[in-house]
């Protein structure tokens, strides 16, 4: 009995301690999930500072030195850009990659949607092979399009290019060195590489408007036309939204296909130089480690300005549709 | 709490583990080159082009069963880049690098991430290799060796019996060597080409250009860094001017080297006469079979003979096995195997001890109908005095002319081209 009369404390004590921990247990419950939510997206972040984060801050900061890979570092202020802004070779490479955005970028989205909308009949047979097939480009392997692209394209007389062209009586051009015909052979590489990729999205796109709005609009007597303007561009504008979004900020950043296909010439003729292949001349064949990350935050703005545009137009555009509807 | 304490340590050994995987992975890789401490070691070397090495590199592993090479081959351009590439970054370069003689003034900059040969006793082979090659692997104060030198590239001219003949030339190696002793001499034969058979006599401007520029005893810059070109009667100049005479002449194909249409046409005799040096030899015969038995090599004129090409091997600073590295390249170019990379790909030997070798005097070429080429090659290596100042920009100085060359090729006006390639030379060495 004095036994049971000690243990009282004891009881209490535990009592205390197990309705305390309870309470921890349910607050920490919440804690919990939060800390494995952490956990769960950790590594990427952690890779991606790794990765993606220091070296463009680095970056950053190696704008405003003058390093050659070897030597110590020399700080040379806002020098570096002004050694690449007033490069009529940058300015060239920046011309150069919006005309091959254009060329090659802008047919892809409409194309894009036109064989969607194709693809998504209901009396084409095959469907499924031609998905495939459209983007199968896609997934090929780079080195091996730019062989086959640049036989195709060579500047010989005898090459498929120029005896197509020869066809409709054209003189044969030199696609590797001419002003438009290495603009042109790229951007077709491009088109051809990339359109499979914006048709499946616009394809999931139009998959996931329901019959039932064309169904009920046949119903009310809409045309085909009527229909196509006012159900399916408003439902897939956000898909558009994505698409254009996404090449334009990709045409910008354009460097395997103009370096491949240009092989030994890549680098050192200025027909078909994006503005990441001189980037990239600056830093590994002149060894100017500055300037080419001077040129990065250069394109890097250029980018952010031209997205902005980019959201501005059409997501002005949808605010209205959105308002209209109210 | 407890829990919580828990799980938080848990998350930061989570994420310390990660961000040591992250730092082993640098860690083994330099490892790799390493290899384990009880005795067996791995070297990894990386080249470029056909040298052939694999197979020398076998033997020297049956020689030696404790080392382990790990060869790689890439494209020149590229090699070079990922080399310059791993050594700025300070981890990731091989064992040994073969360097081209063209980049190697670009490497010198870097003299801190090599290991100086001298120091691993290279002094003592110094008497086997020919002066001036030896003498463009040394640093500017002669202190301090990069690389031991792998083969030279004396120039000749590679000719198209078949198409010599259909021209109304001679076809054999003396008597062209006879007809073709002057530049002068080498346009005619040119316009002679052209006439009778309507074939380019070279195959590119870049070789037309090359004729007179790589036996210029100046290039582009001087060891102070100054650009030469600007300067009136600079030897560039002349090169180019050549270049753009034979041009007008019609005499100058458009077969860029290495694009595969230059491969056909080495194959199918498409251009009559290729001024190239030892080391395309052994290209030829590894990748233009149908040409067997149709090219000779001659004499170049004088004023066309020089020295285009040639390596070094050399032993990046970051490698463990220092030691092991040198006594195998030590090996690779006494004059033993550079005889062997002779016979099988054409190198052409930096070490004159070569040259009396019975096996390399009496050396019958089937790909060249039976001719003793190396008599040839031998023959220009002597007139061979050095090979004028690069520095470490000059590829992409080079490329910039080699561009105007192309355009005035395709009919742009020489002189406004010469200045904007200079202009942009200028340019280039302002970064």
């Amino acid at each position: 009995m004095v036994f049971a009369k000690t243990l009282y404390p004891i009881v209490y004590l535990k009592r205390g301690v197990k309705m305390a921990s309870l309470k921890r247990k349910h607050l920490s419950e919440e804690k919990k999930d939060m800390i494995s939510g952490y956990l769960y997206i950790s590594p990427f972040f952690i890779i991606f500072l790794i990765v993606g984060l220091f070296p463009a801050i680095f970056s950053m900061y190696l704008a405003f030195q003058k390093w050659n890979g070897f030597s110590p570092m020399e700080f040379v202020g806002l020098s570096n850009f002004k050694v690449v802004l007033t490069d009529p070779l940058f300015w060239k490479s920046v011309y150069n990659t919006i005309i091959m955005g254009i060329f090659g970028t802008a047919p892809q989205l409409i194309v894009g949607i036109i064989l969607a909308s194709l693809l998504n009949q209901a009396f084409l047979r095959f469907k499924q092979f031609y998905r495939v097939t459209i983007f199968m480009p896609y997934v090929t392997s780079m080195v091996a399009v730019a062989l086959v692209f640049s036989v195709l394209f060579s500047n010989q007389e005898t090459s498929m290019a120029n005896y197509i062209i020869g066809l409709f009586g054209m003189d044969p051009i030199n696609w590797g060195t001419s002003e438009w015909g290495t603009k042109i052979a790229i951007s077709i590489m491009v088109f051809w590489r990339w359109v499979g990729y914006n048709t499946i999205i616009y394809l999931a796109g139009l998959q996931s408007i329901s019959n039932d709005l064309y169904e009920a609009a046949t119903i009310d007597g809409a045309s085909k036309f009527q229909q196509l303007r006012f159900i399916t561009m408003p439902l897939l504008k956000p898909f558009i939204l994505l698409t254009v979004f996404t090449s334009t900020v990709g045409a910008l950043q354009l460097f395997s296909e103009p370096t491949v296909f240009l092989g030994n010439n890549a680098f050192t003729r200025n027909e078909a130089m994006t503005i990441v292949m001189y980037l990239y001349r600056d830093a590994f064949r002149l060894q100017s480690f500055g300037t080419a990350s001077a040129t990065a935050i250069i394109l890097m703005v250029l980018i952010v300005i031209i997205a902005t545009i980019n959201l501005l137009l059409t997501s002005g555009t949808s605010l209205r549709e959105r308002g209209e509807r109210k | 709490m407890k829990n919580v304490k828990r799980l938080a340590f848990l998350s930061l050994v989570l994420i310390l583990s990660f961000s040591l995987i992250a730092c082993n992975n640098t860690k083994s890789s330099k490892n790799e080159s390493g290899g384990k401490s009880d005795g067996k070691v791995t070297l990894n070397f990386w080249a470029f082009g056909a040298t052939g090495y694999d197979k020398l590199i076998k033997e020297y592993e049956k020689e030696h069963p404790n080392i382990k090479i790990k060869f790689k081959t890439s494209e020149n351009a590229e090699h070079h880049d990922s080399l310059f590439t791993a050594l700025s970054a300070g981890t990731g370069a091989p064992d040994i690098a073969l360097i081209e003689v063209d980049q190697l003034d670009r490497f010198k900059q870097a003299q801190d991430r090599f290991n100086n040969l001298f120091d691993l006793g290279a002094k003592d082979v110094e008497d086997q290799y020919l002066d001036w090659t030896w003498n463009n692997g040394k640093s500017v104060d002669g202190k301090f060796l990069f690389g031991l030198p792998t083969d030279i590239g004396p120039k000749a001219l590679y000719y198209r019996v078949d198409v010599f003949e259909e021209a109304g030339l001679p076809t054999d190696p003396d008597e062209v060597a006879a007809l073709i002793n002057s530049p002068e001499a080498f346009k005619t034969a040119a316009i002679q080409v052209k006439e009778k058979t309507g074939k380019p006599f070279v195959d590119s401007m870049e070789m037309a250009y090359r004729a007179y520029l790589d036996a210029a005893p100046e290039k582009y810059l001087n060891p102070d860094g100054e650009l030469l070109i600007e300067d009136k009667d600079n030897y560039v100049k002349k090169a180019y001017d050549f270049a753009v005479e034979l041009n007008k002449a019609g005499v100058v194909g458009n077969f860029e080297m290495w694009s595969p249409e230059w491969a056909n046409a080495v194959n199918d005799g498409s251009f009559a006469a290729e001024l190239g040096a030892g080391w395309l030899k052994g290209w030829m015969e590894g990748n233009a079979p149908d040409a067997t038995g149709k090219f000779r090599v001659a004499t170049l004129p004088k004023e066309f003979s020089a020295n285009w090409g040639g390596s070094y091997l050399t032993i990046p600073s970051e490698t463990k096995h220092a030691k092991e590295a040198y006594e195998f390249i030590e090996w690779l170019t006494s004059p033993e195997n550079q005889l062997k990379s002779f016979k099988s790909h054409g190198l052409f030997p930096s070490a004159p001890s070569v040259y009396t070798m019975d096996d390399f005097k009496n050396n019958e070429d089937e790909f060249f109908g039976g001719q003793i080429t190396s008599v040839v090659f031998g023959k220009a290596a002597e007139n061979i005095s050095g090979s004028g100042y690069k520095g470490e920009k000059y590829v992409p100085i080079n490329n910039e002319i080699l561009t105007a060359l192309t355009n005035v090729q395709e009919g742009a006006n020489p002189e406004k081209e010469w200045n904007e390639a200079v202009k942009r030379a200028k340019d280039l060495l302002s970064r």
